[in-house]
């Protein structure tokens, strides 16, 4: 089967779930994470995704990221199902589609700040100066354009969390995901990070999916589903 | 693409690993390089003898001078052949050699090796313009003196100016000058009067060969269909540069496939430590990998970005090892020619053509060394690799 990447139309829901089955295999037990899931997520959304420990809620994003595949059911995002796509249309689907927050940022310790960012634009054709000019761009939306030539080691958590969000947009993704984007972070640093989040989704009307055990943090989004033995409530 | 920079950094993050690897692939490539290097000394050396306007003639089926004698008399019909060029005087620009070897106490080491020694004409420096004096002077006609090779002076008891040697039991000769010639292999030779040669030789009859140089260039096949199609004469002609070439092409072949073979084995352990390098680094990382792959790069990229770093790893080393032989230049090294039995003096000869495949050769074994590695890390599950 081929697939062809559409944009998400106006009206579209952005994500869609139908009976979205994830069984785990350890050793000869399977292991059910996620039990006939059903739900959507609109266009420019900021949901936050709550439960306890093994309720599922990090696989669903991981399912919704492209990370992972259902065992049943389908996944679609931005129209796109995911659970028919092969590895390297995954990784191209990522590339284009997706934004990752990262609990511990994630960044590549051996390249600055502004190439971090531009990470994401060398799986683009845009030129050397087009894409550093969009890291600037993007570092300056989180605040860091006195940072760019700084290492992940010479910047504060909270300072690495901007760089991994503006990482996270700087190809201008239809969704971001972000897996306790705050969990690693003091609760000054936190809330610098979800002022962030939520200014991207008010004023840049980014989609975002986030998981997080924080309530503070979920309360920003402007919706909270709260998960149990892989079902939502 | 995962970004060059990014490979090139890790490197310089993990110095000191990076530094012990490249140190392996550097030992294992000096070795390499150094073995190419002798085989192109050897085959300079004996090629710079040979000159593509002279003719050497041997008996027939003789592959080296020591095992050839031609009778005087027939020496003197091929020295006096037609397609040889005349000198001023009218005489045949051509010489008439006896060689044998002997053999001396070496110095620095125990034990003893064979010399060289070329009976030669006294129009012998008139023949061979490229050979110089450098010190001493020429030995008299007919005199027990000789001139000595600059390779050998001082390798051999009385091999150095002013000192004798027995060339035959009570034969005593004694050296007067020191002879260089661009480091051919006549610089190995102890070259004296050829009529004190065959005397104390008992080869007053015959000499070993008979060098002419051609009237013209294309005299040759005309010198060569000439003698060897005279039954009664029995010889071989051939080109003098050729016919070193392919003196040189037994012992140059056999240095470096023993050589080459110590560098394959080598090649197997710094590929090894390549190999470890590279699997820690992708053990170290495998949180930065699953984070590029979630980003959108491919599988292949993640391999790409591997084998460049352990690529790059061992063209450092190669680079290293390649510089270091180098130094091999300044080392003169003596082997026993195949050909001639006699111990020869050769000197480590780089070329770019050897650099080039020194670095080839390093970066095979990054290439080699770093696949599994780059292979695990591209097979890697992204979000394996994401838990770390």
């Amino acid at each position: 089967m081929t697939t062809a990447y559409r944009e998400p139309e106006k009206g579209d829901p952005l994500v869609r779930l139908q009976r979205v089955v994830k069984t785990f295999h350890r050793g000869s037990e399977d292991l059910t994470v996620l039990d006939g899931l059903d739900f959507e997520i609109p266009t420019g959304s900021f949901e936050a995704l709550m439960g306890p420990s093994g309720s599922g809620k990090s696989t669903l994003l991981n399912l919704i990221a492209g990370l992972d595949r259902p065992t049943a059911g389908k996944v679609l995002v931005a129209g796109n199902d995911l659970g028919a796509m092969n590895d390297g249309q995954l990784a191209a689907f990522r590339a284009r589609h997706l934004g990752f927050i990262f609990q511990s940022y994630n960044l590549m310790p051996v390249l600055t700040a502004a190439e971090n960012v531009e990470l994401p634009l060398l799986l683009t054709r845009l030129p050397s100066a087009e894409r550093k000019k969009r890291a600037l761009i993007a570092l300056r939306v989180v605040g860091l354009e006195d940072r760019v030539n700084h290492y992940p080691k010479q910047l504060s958590g909270g300072q690495e969390q901007r760089v991994a969000i503006a990482r996270a947009i700087v190809n201008d993704p239809t969704i971001l995901v972000a897996d306790e984007p705050t969990g690693d972070l003091d609760r000054k640093s936190a809330d610098a990070i979800l002022d962030l989040l939520v200014r991207l989704n008010t004023e840049f009307k980014k989609t975002i999916v986030m998981v997080t055990h924080d309530p503070a943090a979920a309360e920003r989004a402007s919706v909270i589903r709260r998960m149990n033995k892989g079902v939502l409530q | 693409m995962v970004p060059l920079s990014y490979s090139v950094r890790n490197l310089r993050v993990r110095a000191t690993t990076t530094l012990a690897t490249a140190l392996g692939v550097g030992l294992v490539v000096f070795v390499f390089a150094s073995v190419l290097m002798l085989g192109e000394g050897i085959t300079r050396t004996l090629g710079r003898a040979g000159s593509a306007d002279v003719a050497v003639v041997l008996r027939d089926g003789a592959d080296a001078e020591m095992s050839s004698s031609i009778e005087l008399p027939a020496a003197g019909l091929i020295m006096n052949a037609p397609q040889v060029r005349r000198r001023a005087d009218g005489r045949p620009d051509a010489v008439a050699e006896s060689v044998v070897v002997i053999i001396l106490d070496k110095l620095g080491t125990e034990g003893v090796s064979n010399v060289a020694v070329r009976g030669v004409t006294d129009d012998v420096l008139a023949f061979r313009p490229s050979v110089r004096v450098i010190a001493g002077r020429a030995p008299r006609p007919g005199s027990d003196e000789c001139l000595l090779g600059a390779s050998i002076r001082g390798r051999f008891r009385g091999l150095e100016l002013g000192q004798s040697f027995e060339v035959k039991k009570n034969r005593r000769l004694t050296v007067v000058g020191i002879m260089a010639d661009g480091g051919s292999s006549f610089e190995s030779e102890v070259w004296i009067d050829r009529n004190v040669l065959a005397a104390a030789f008992g080869r007053e009859s015959v000499v070993s060969s008979v060098r002419v140089r051609l009237a013209s260039s294309g005299a040759f096949e005309a010198l060569r269909s000439s003698l060897e199609g005279d039954r009664q004469l029995a010889v071989d002609v051939k080109r003098e540069s050729v016919w070193y070439e392919e003196q040189s092409q037994g012992t140059s072949m056999f240095i470096k496939a023993i050589g080459l073979l110590v560098a394959v084995f080598f090649s197997v352990g710094a590929m090894i430590g390549a190999m470890i390098t590279m699997h820690a680094a992708v053990a170290s990382r495998q949180r930065e990998i699953g984070t590029l792959r979630a980003l959108g790069f491919s599988k292949k990229s993640i391999l790409a970005s591997f084998l460049f770093e352990s690529v790059a790893l061992s063209l450092l080393g190669g680079a290293l090892g390649a510089t270091a032989s180098l130094a091999m230049g300044l080392v003169r090294f003596s082997i026993v020619n195949f050909a001639s039995w006699s111990e020869i003096v050769f000197e480590f000869a780089p070329t770019p053509g050897i650099l080039a495949a020194s670095l080839a050769f390093a970066g095979a074994m990054g290439l080699f060394g770093g696949m599994f590695p780059a292979a695990r890390a591209a097979r890697m599950n992204v979000l394996d690799a994401l838990r770390g």
